[in-house]
């Protein structure tokens, strides 16, 4: 029985944490129109609801009542496999992210806490799911039976395996500051000097590695070549319409949600928030509502630097790209790991 | 709850690797193989073993699989055509090799049925990253450097193997300025040694730097 009931408790989290990123992810998307239409000199989209409030939503019924066209020629089963496993993969991650420390519900002794479950592996297992999610955009490109498509699948599996690598790396620094893969474990152990000990300080070139590799892996500006418009048409999902290309979107922001999360979580300690810890005490109500929205407005920083690159940048060329991420980025992460490494065995208790 | 996932993990895996087999196109054997090992990966959280299982799946299903797939990709391999058996002889030595197999199978679960051991639920940290990784860098520290020895031949065998070449071939056009060879490779007065790069600045040097006969296409 109390197994079931375990069970259930895990599922609502999970449902939880779901609808919460879902309704953030579809914010950012509105929130990067904005954006963008502020940095280029125009409005946006601000006629459905207050400021275009309501936006994401009459996307999303425009995108349920669209036409939902699958090519001729296409290899059916791949073919609709393909945005499940991207969207899919992008989900995953979420359950390993803490979200906030312990909370107790006021005028109760119930204690919950803001992490659906934390492992050993925790970080590998991120690593892991990411990877697979890698399939979604090959396959994609390949069962459409569009060279355009073809084209922007190859070149972003090809950037995807090349940038992992470097974003691999760049972990380790972090990995040997916390000796820990599990995620929880490693924003517990930046909660010191009044919750300041973020893992930025001792590794700023692993995080500067990181973030780029981070945007390389997400496809977006300035590396989103697999999908440039100029010479690619829309890339691995030119054929796709209606639902299937709105999971595709979907999964493009839940990764950048992700990425961010999981750099707000080894390089910007996590929840920690400077001296809360000291104003309101460990496990009360208040600490655990600070600390979440702390990690939440770290989040939404690393995504607003996401849509600042965006209207900021121009894109790389191909051969360009491949040649950052072997011979620069690739070297730089290796020189984190022997530099962290050095650090730790001059000061051990570091 | 543990025998229904492990019933549904072990007969996905199993399921998977029939349908490797069975399929005649390569990418759906190719996608199968995926799922058998990310199964595998189940099966291993299942023992107790997640680093085991998140490395089977970044190495096999996220890295060599991507591979393979890409490959599949690039060199357009069409669906294999039915009804061509070419190598007639495997038939008969795969069913005697599974029978082979089978017989091991069957008595390893009898041998296993004689010597019951009566599991431990005490949790082991044999699975847990931090003791693969005292052990790999203590004990196993010589097996550990050996095979990063052998994996760094294999880059070295690769690199060497993509970059032979760099000769010209007779018909071949030289973009000016493009190419850079080892004088030792175009000059045979040159030391066998001497890696100086060279760079032509026109077609006709090359060829002539490179001792190939040159003629231009368009005439």
């Amino acid at each position: 029985m109390d197994t079931a009931i375990d069970i259930a408790l895990k599922f609502a989290a999970i449902t939880v944490a779901f609808v919460v990123v879902l309704l953030i992810v579809a914010y950012t998307v509105l929130a990067e129109r904005r954006v963008l239409g502020f940095i280029q000199g125009r409005l946006g989209p601000n006629r459905v609801g207050y400021g275009g409030i309501l936006q994401p939503f009459a996307d999303l019924l425009k995108f349920i009542l669209k036409e939902d066209i699958v090519p001729d020629k296409s290899t059916r089963f791949i073919y609709f496999l393909a945005p499940v496993i991207a969207t899919m993969a992008a989900l995953m991650t979420m359950i390993v992210y803490p979200f906030g420390p312990e909370i107790r519900i006021p005028f109760t002794n119930i204690t919950i806490p803001l992490v659906i479950t934390h492992f050993d592996v925790g970080l590998l297992y991120v690593l892991g799911i990411t990877s697979i999610g890698v399939y979604g955009i090959m396959l994609a490109g390949w069962s459409s039976n569009n060279k355009y498509s073809l084209m922007g699948g190859l070149r972003s599996s090809a950037q995807m395996i090349s940038y992992e690598l470097a974003l691999g790396l760049s972990l380790i620094g972090v990995i040997l500051l916390a000796g820990t893969l599990d995620l929880a474990q490693i924003v517990e152990r930046q909660s010191a000097w009044h919750g300041m000990r973020w893992f930025i300080l001792f590794n700023p070139l692993g995080f500067v590695v990181y973030l780029t590799a981070a945007i390389a892996e997400t496809n977006r500006v300035p590396f989103d070549l697999p999908e440039a418009e100029t010479e690619l048409v829309a890339g691995f999902h030119t054929e796709y319409s209606a639902m299937k290309f709105a999971l595709f979107f979907l999964a493009e922001y839940i990764n950048m949600f992700t990425v961010s999360m999981l750099a707000t979580t080894l390089f910007l300690g996590g929840w920690n928030v400077p001296f809360a810890e000291d104003i309101f005490g460990r496990g009360t109500f208040l600490f655990g509502l600070v600390s979440a929205i702390g990690f939440l407005v770290k989040v939404i920083f690393f995504l607003f630097i996401y849509i600042w690159l965006r209207g900021t940048l121009p894109r790389f060329r191909f051969d360009q790209l491949m040649d950052f991420g072997w011979k620069i980025l690739l070297p730089l992460a290796l020189l984190t790991i022997f530099i962290t490494a050095t650090l730790i065995f001059l000061f051990p208790n570091l | 709850m543990l025998a229904l996932l492990f019933i549904l993990f072990a007969g996905l895996g199993i399921g998977c690797a029939l349908a490797v087999v069975a399929q005649r196109n390569p990418l759906y054997s190719a996608i199968s193989l995926v799922g058998v090992f990310i199964s595998l990966a189940c099966l291993y959280v299942m023992l107790a073993a997640p680093f085991i299982a998140a490395v089977q799946v970044i190495v096999y299903a996220g890295a060599i699989m991507v591979l393979v797939v890409f490959v599949i990709m690039l060199l357009n391999v069409e669906q294999e055509e039915r009804g061509r058996m070419r190598l007639k002889f495997l038939v008969p030595t795969a069913v005697a090799l599974a029978a082979v197999l089978i017989a091991e199978i069957a008595f390893i679960l009898v041998s296993v049925q004689e010597f019951r051991v009566t599991p431990t639920t005490a949790a082991s940290d044999v699975g847990v990253t931090h003791s693969i990784g005292s052990q790999l860098f203590t004990k196993y520290l010589l097996p550990f450097e050996i095979t990063s020895i052998l994996l760094l031949m294999a880059i070295v065998g690769a690199m060497t193997l993509a970059r032979r070449g760099g000769l010209l071939s007779p018909t071949a056009r030289v973009i000016p300025g493009a190419q850079q060879f080892p004088v030792s490779l175009i000059d045979p007065n040159a030391a066998p040694d001497d890696l100086t790069p060279v760079e032509p600045q026109s077609t006709d040097e090359a060829a002539r730097l490179l001792g190939v006969g040159y003629r231009d296409r368009d005439e």
